[in-house]
């Protein structure tokens, strides 16, 4: 890490001017965004005709009367009663009786009730949707035909003003209905439908994004993320009748939600970028908390300042934040996530910038209110994009499965090969001990018969001696041959090839071989039995009978094969019952006497060394080796170990 | 069997020796002529073809390297024209790898170069008596094959699939080194049908007729067409 820091270090400095030049375009980028917002947004709505237009009337306000042209603003009421009273007259001539006719508002705020010739057509504090003021929704109603007179009508509109903003009443059309219902249409979809479609989508959102969060704790900011969409879609679609209603107060609750969802939308942005979150950082949530604590405990009055001076700044407030911490992170991350937020930011604030304006009437305006609406959009974009990454996300894990499916394949075959050469390596080397084993079993035997016979047919008149050497020279090789069998393990078998050489050799000394195998089976099988352990067992029997020949005169050589179990010798037997051989050649000969070490004493040098070649074969083979001798005959007897040595220790 | 006890004292068994080394040539043949037999002997494969050619000898012992060609080949002749002559290899360690293709194409047993020359005419009595000897190290090798292994053993191709359990018994008992008369007992047998037993081992194991060759390496999965 220490040595990697400066690295990260240089490479951040040398990224400087990369970052600069990203950080200045996407600065630039955002007055281009918001001339553009503007540009788009001088595009007035759709609009009737305007020869159906209506705008002069006499309003009835507060008792005094007077002549607007409308659009026209009016202070809040904040009661019920006694609103203004507009009045004003169409000219509705009988040849166009045949088209229904109709009184289209396409914007006021925040109720209206018309009458025609005194007779209202239409309460549009009936329709919730169209009470709400951050809603641009038009209204349109059908006048009966019965109503209308031949000539001049009367149209007067009552304006219900509940704030928090100023009252306002746009221009109206009265006309053919025919004419007015397609530019009515498509204001609803505007301004009516468009906003359910993203609330429904939110809402789809909030619940995508919970369920992330419930399954993902430890990225709140998917949580936090889908409380703001859960409050947006509640003030949505939550919404409760005026008036006469227990659940009137709720309103006023919801009036608080912009505010939280602002603030919550903030939290998101610090935790989602990774910033470290501001130590009185949670004081972005107490505007909305003042406000909903206005709106349960306070009257409309306090309710509507509160969110007006409280709620609607705090909305701005988070909003600049917003946009600050996307330029940071635009910054710092130099990623499209960034950049398509603080673009979305500034066609937000662009939107809230204007509608303020719009509410202060600081702009001539036709109260369209966009603020909400690009909100709306914005979370849902920002959903989608959360969505999109987290898809991405999935092919990546997906990617990192296959990849890591390839990484394992390509081990795999790695590994193969190397197993492949490492078999190839292991019987290579076993091929050159085997060498080494065979070159030390000839030169043993073979090589030193050689040179008798070499020796011996030097001497000239040495014929039997050299037949004998030969003979031994030949059945030598045989044993080497024989050993490299593979006889699984059975001793029985390469004791079979033993037992023919043995009564070929002993037939012309006139010696009689008896063999007493006890049962079919006679040796336990040693899977780890080698061809070395093998060669060197026949060696020793092979002395032990010489010994018998030369130097014993026997006359009959008694070989013993039999399997020690519990009952027969309860020391020789392993504590798990594995049994062990035993080979026992005994012979009627003269014996010879032992040395208390063991060694022959009497027996001449030759039976000596042959003795003490029985023991080291033992040895190296793991074998006991016991010899009893007096005059009544000689007894060798092999007990083979549980389990032959691998290595041959004894031999160096 | 009949036959042959009613010739063998007027008449003495021919054995046809072909061996291309003299000295051993000379030590086989003194061996066999001092025990009564009728020796002729051919140091080429040429010399005992033309030998064949004249009259079947009773018993044929042969070299496998022969300067002219494969002993194997002079067995294979002789099984064919006359089936009743008992063949030896004649081997100088008794390895499977020479005994072994030599019974495939019709020997039945083998003797070793440097045997006792009471052995030498003792092993040929008793071949001639209908007595194939087998050693233990050929029985092991046979017996090792008739386990089935995944990959072909290594050594001469033989089919073994002609051996009944009970053939395989006795060979396991050959290479383990009990007599026939010990094999007979674990196997309850009689101890005179052992003898016939191993004669018919050889018969299985060889193999007739080119075609039958053929066969045989086909379904052991030798060749493949």
């Amino acid at each position: 890490m220490t040595e990697a820091a400066p690295t990260t270090a240089s490479s951040g400095r040398r990224r400087w001017p990369k970052r600069a030049t990203l950080l200045v375009q996407y600065l630039l980028l955002q007055p281009f965004i918001i001339v553009l917002c503007l540009v788009v947004l001088r595009v007035p709505p759709p609009e009737p005709p305007s020869r159906y237009l209506l705008t002069d009337f006499s309003v009835q306000e507060n008792g005094v009367g007077q002549t607007v042209t409308l659009p026209h603003f009016t202070d809040s009421r904040y009661t019920m009663n006694d609103p203004p009273l507009y009045s004003g007259r169409f000219t509705w001539s009988g040849s166009e009786s045949k088209e229904a006719w109709s009184v289209m508002l396409p914007r006021f705020t925040n109720g209206v009730e018309v009458a025609v010739n005194g007779v209202v057509i239409l309460d549009s504090r009936r329709n919730p949707a169209a009470n709400r003021p951050d809603r641009n929704t038009p209204e349109i109603a059908v006048i009966p035909a019965s109503l209308l007179r031949e000539g001049a009508n009367e149209l007067s509109i009552r304006l219900f003003v509940w704030g928090p903003i100023k009252g306002f009443l746009d221009r109206l059309y009265v006309g053919p209905d025919a004419e007015l219902r397609p530019s009515y249409n498509a204001r609803t979809l505007l301004f009516v439908t468009l906003p359910v479609v993203f609330s429904a989508w939110q809402a789809i959102l909030a619940v995508i994004l919970g369920i992330m969060w419930v399954m993902r704790r430890h990225e709140p900011a998917y949580g936090v993320l889908a409380a703001a969409m859960a409050i947006g879609v509640a003030q949505a679609f939550l919404q409760t009748p005026l008036q006469d209603s227990a659940y009137s107060r709720l309103n006023s609750v919801l009036i608080s939600a912009a505010a939280l969802e602002s603030a919550l939308v903030l939290t998101f942005a610090l935790l989602f970028f990774g910033l470290k979150w501001p130590r009185y950082g949670w004081l972005i949530f107490a505007p909305a908390l003042a406000v909903m604590a206005a709106g349960m405990v306070g009257d409309a009055t306090l309710n509507r300042d509160a969110f007006l001076w409280v709620g609607a700044p705090t909305v701005g407030l988070c909003v600049i934040a917003l946009t600050v911490v996307a330029a940071h992170s635009v910054w710092r991350r130099q990623d499209a996530a960034s950049i398509m937020l603080g673009c979305a930011l500034s066609v937000l604030l662009t939107c809230w910038a204007l509608d303020l304006l719009s509410v202060l009437q600081l702009v001539p305006n036709r109260r369209i209110l966009l603020a909400r609406l690009s909100y709306s959009a914005m979370l849902v974009a920002i959903g989608a994009a959360l969505t999109w990454r987290f898809a991405r996300a999935l092919n990546q894990v997906d990617g990192f499965a296959a990849s890591m499916v390839t990484l394992v394949r390509e081990a795999e075959d790695k590994l193969k090969a190397s197993f492949v050469r490492e078999e190839e390596r292991a019987r290579a080397a076993a091929l050159a001990r085997e060498r080494t084993r065979l070159m030390r079993d000839l030169h043993d035997g073979l090589g030193g018969q050689l040179v008798s016979i070499v020796a011996l047919s030097e001497r000239g008149n040495a014929g039997a001696g050299i037949s004998e050497a030969a003979r031994a020279a030949l059945k030598d090789l045989r044993l080497v041959i024989d050993s490299m069998d593979d006889i699984g393990g059975d001793l029985m078998l390469a004791l079979g090839s033993w037992r023919e050489r043995t009564t070929a050799q002993l037939r012309p000394h006139d010696i009689t071989l008896v063999w007493r195998a006890v049962g079919p089976q006679g040796l336990p099988v040693h899977p780890e039995l080698r061809p070395w352990h093998v060669i060197q067992i026949i060696r020793l029997l092979d002395e032990a009978v010489t010994n018998a020949v030369k130097h014993a005169g026997a006359r009959r050589i008694t070989v013993s094969i039999e399997t020690l179990t519990d009952a027969q010798a309860d020391a020789k037997v392993d504590a798990k019952g594995v049994a062990r051989g035993r080979i026992t050649i005994e012979d009627d000969g003269k014996g010879f006497e032992l040395a208390p070490n063991g060694e022959a004493a009497a027996a001449g040098q030759h039976a000596a060394r042959g003795l003490r070649n029985m023991r080291s074969r033992a040895t190296r083979c793991g074998a006991e080796l016991e010899l009893t001798s007096d005059a009544g005959g000689t007894r060798v007897r092999l007990t083979l170990p549980r389990r032959f040595p691998d290595s041959d220790a004894a031999a160096g | 069997m009949s036959v042959l006890s009613d010739q063998g004292p007027s008449q003495p068994i021919s054995i046809l020796l072909v061996e291309d080394d003299a000295p051993t040539l000379w030590r086989l043949q003194d061996a066999l002529a001092k025990a009564g037999f009728h020796v002729t002997s051919a140091a080429t494969l040429a010399e005992g073809r033309a030998s064949l050619a004249q009259a079947g000898p009773r018993v044929l012992l042969t070299d496998l390297q022969l300067p002219d060609g494969h002993g194997n080949e002079l067995i294979r002749e002789t099984r064919l024209r006359y089936p009743d002559t008992e063949i030896m290899v004649i081997s100088i360690l008794g390895d499977e790898e020479s005994v072994i293709s030599a019974i495939t194409v019709g020997a039945t047993g083998y003797l070793l170069k440097d045997a006792f020359p009471t052995d030498i005419a003792a092993t040929v009595r008793e071949l001639v008596a209908g007595h194939s000897p087998i050693s233990a190290s050929i029985a092991r090798f046979i017996v090792r094959r008739t386990q089935s292994t995944a990959e072909p053993p290594p050594g001469p191709p033989l089919n073994t699939a002609k051996l009944t359990p009970r053939e395989i018994d006795i060979l396991w008992g050959i290479a383990k080194g009990f007599s026939y008369a010990e094999i007979a007992g674990h196997l309850g047998l009689s101890r005179q049908t052992v003898p016939g037993h191993i004669k018919n081992i050889y018969r299985k194991l060889e193999v007739h007729t080119r075609g039958e060759a053929v066969f045989e390496a086909l379904q052991q999965g030798l060749i493949r067409l």
